[in-house]
């Protein structure tokens, strides 16, 4: 039996030193390739911190996360840098674009942590762009842009490694009802044709409705964790 | 070289910042290699002047009032070290020029003009007539002409060690460069110190010499001093003999090192502040680029990569800088020229460069310790 792609083994997450505040407790789930689901509660739930605890990006205070049924705490910061880079694509609710460099700079970036060949590298960004629809702004900055586009450029960024998947963290968060929609079914696209795996933090029920799984966070614990077979799959 | 590139970008998209930068190392080491090299040339100057135009090692026999013979084997010893430049025998004695009721000392140097130009420079150094040294022929200095109402094709009458008294045609006026010099010195021909002298072929009161680096005569002395040839003579050197001189030069050295060292600390202080604060403003770029998997040190090499950028630049600037002062400097100031002292722009471009990189050590490790998760909960 194949290992799961990922393992959230009882989380727990508890900032502060003097005043303690625990954000995640004892969060178990695991995710397989290609999935295509999402997370969802109310603010301050533990949404984030779940995600960026899954993501890398932060070590739980207990419980551990396991890619490829291997333990990313015994692999160290330089071990995790370099899973984040290669297996996990990240959209965050600010694009966290960086302003020095133009779209298709910044789209490549991660080819260019992983050490590829510039030159494919941007070949593979010119195609990602093109398949977000950002044919034309290549060269642009990033500042140059709309919301909408910076969000896109900021998914399209989040794919050039061809993640096994992508985070996102209340990614439509800053974008009106049209690009919103626009980056969902952008998602979906994505999913069905590169296999790419999505787990999408969100506090909006109808955009959780879309997804084929919903884990739902309550102060801190995992209270549902439910198939959802009435998404609408991609045309 | 990622980490090179996005120096790059960082460096070029703060102009000011960065130009400021570059501009404070220019400055410094500008001030390095002007400074450096004016006070190396006035060091070099004075040690010319001093010891330039005279003997530097000087070999006469141990017991005073001898004469040194020459002989062969001392004569191979002396061209076999290729640190002496010249050796010209000398023979030299007091006599008084006298004038009317006048007496004047005259400190007199037999020898062959074309030996004694080596050391001597006389020949370059003629004002008046032209330097012959045979015959009945004495060449004296210009302020010793001046006050005795000197010319040449004057005769001059001396009154020699045992008291004869000579009567010779002046050939030339020089002058030699130091005022001491220009009063009492005089040159004879080699034949004539030796009658007056009495002394036979090949004996002498002194050999002269100078070495190719002034600062060598010491080695060079205790070289003579061991060596068998020289058994029975004396030698004696420059530097032993300008104790204060050496003193005043070395002194004058370390107040330039001192000014030298905090111009250098002022300008880490400036490039590590400036720096830490650039390293603060990209604290949200950096956080990204290791949520997206660059890791920890690369991340640090970007700020070391920008000061390596700022520190090249700036010190090239800064050599620019310093080459254009000591040109304008010895325009202003014609009596004088700098040289530019390249061993010393080659290391004040190293230190700027490494200055620099110093100065880098405290944010680009900041920069390495950076969690990405800080600048991604922040927004
Ligand atoms: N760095 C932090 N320090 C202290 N408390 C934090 C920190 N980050 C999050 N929290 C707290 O943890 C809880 C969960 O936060 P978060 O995961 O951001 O929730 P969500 O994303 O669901 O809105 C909240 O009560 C929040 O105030
Ligand atoms: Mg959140």
């Amino acid at each position: 039996m194949a290992e799961h792609l990922l393992v959230a083994d009882g989380l727990g997450k508890t900032y502060g030193d003097v005043v303690k505040t625990t954000a995640l407790s004892d969060v178990t789930f695991s995710v397989e390739r290609g999935e295509f689901a999402s997370v969802i509660g109310q603010s301050g739930s533990g949404k984030s911190t779940l995600l960026n605890l899954i993501g890398l990006l932060d070590t739980p205070t207990t419980g551990q996360v396991l890619v490829d049924g291997r333990e990313t705490a015994a692999l160290g910061r330089r071990g995790r840098a370099r899973l984040r880079n290669e297996l996990l694509g990240f959209v965050f609710q600010f694009h966290h674009l960086l302003p020095e460099f133009s779209v298709v700079e910044n789209v490549l970036m991660p080819g260019l942590i992983a050490g590829r060949d510039a030159r494919r590298s941007r070949v593979r960004a010119e195609e990602v762009l093109a398949l977000l629809g950002l044919e034309g702004l290549e060269d642009k900055n990033a500042n140059e842009l709309s919301g909408g586009q910076k969000q896109r450029v900021a998914i399209g960024r989040a794919l050039l490694n061809e993640p096994a998947l992508v985070l996102a963290d209340e990614p439509t968060g800053n974008l009106d009802t049209a690009n919103t929609a626009r980056v969902y079914e952008l998602f979906r696209k994505v999913n069905a044709e590169l296999g790419t795996g999505f787990l999408i933090v969100t506090h909006d029920r109808s955009v959780a409705q879309q997804t084929d799984r919903i884990l739902e966070i309550s102060d801190g614990r995992l209270v549902q964790d439910v198939r959802n077979t009435y998404a609408a799959p991609a045309p | 070289m990622l980490s090179l590139r996005i120096a790059a970008r960082f460096l070029r998209r703060n102009p000011v910042q960065s130009g400021l930068i570059a501009a404070g190392i220019a400055v410094g080491i500008g001030v390095q290699v002007f400074l450096g090299s004016l006070i190396t040339s006035l060091q070099q100057n004075l040690v010319d002047e001093t010891v330039g135009s005279s003997p530097q090692v000087t070999v006469v026999a141990a017991a005073e009032g001898d004469p040194v013979d020459l002989t062969p084997t001392m004569w191979d010893a002396l061209s076999r070290d290729d640190r002496v430049t010249t050796a010209v025998p000398v023979r030299r004695f007091s006599a008084i020029y006298r004038r009317k009721a006048e007496s004047v000392p005259l400190q007199v140097v037999g020898g062959d003009l074309g030996a004694l130009d080596t050391i001597y420079d006389i020949s370059k150094r003629v004002v008046a007539g032209r330097a012959r040294l045979s015959g009945d022929a004495v060449i004296v200095g210009k302020d010793f002409a001046k006050a005795n109402g000197l010319a040449p094709g004057d005769a001059a009458t001396l009154v020699l060690p045992d008291g004869r008294v000579a009567g010779r045609t002046v050939t030339a006026v020089a002058d030699f460069g130091a005022a001491a010099a220009n009063e009492t010195l005089a040159f004879v021909p080699a034949g004539f110190a030796g009658d007056v002298l009495d002394l036979g072929d090949g004996q002498y009161t002194a050999v002269e010499m100078q070495v190719s680096d002034v600062f060598q005569s010491t080695a060079v002395a205790d070289a003579l001093r061991a060596d068998p040839a020289f058994a029975g003579t004396k030698v004696t050197e420059w530097q032993s003999q300008n104790r204060d001189l050496l003193t005043a030069l070395q002194s004058q050295s370390s107040s330039s090192y001192t000014i030298q060292a905090f111009v250098l600390i002022a300008v880490a202080l400036g490039i590590a502040s400036t720096l830490a604060i650039s390293a603060v403003q990209k604290t949200r770029q950096i956080g990204i680029l290791k949520a997206m998997g660059m890791h920890d040190s690369r991340a640090g090499r970007i700020f070391l990569w920008q000061a390596a950028l700022l520190g090249v630049t700036g010190a090239a600037v800064g050599v620019g800088v310093g080459l254009a002062l000591i040109v304008l400097f010895s325009r202003l100031a014609s009596t004088f020229t700098i040289t530019p002292q390249w061993s010393f722009v080659a290391v004040s471009f190293a230190v700027g460069v490494l200055v620099a990189l110093l100065s880098s050590l405290i944010p680009s490790r900041r920069t390495s310790r950076l969690d990405p998760i800080e600048v991604i909960q922040s927004g």
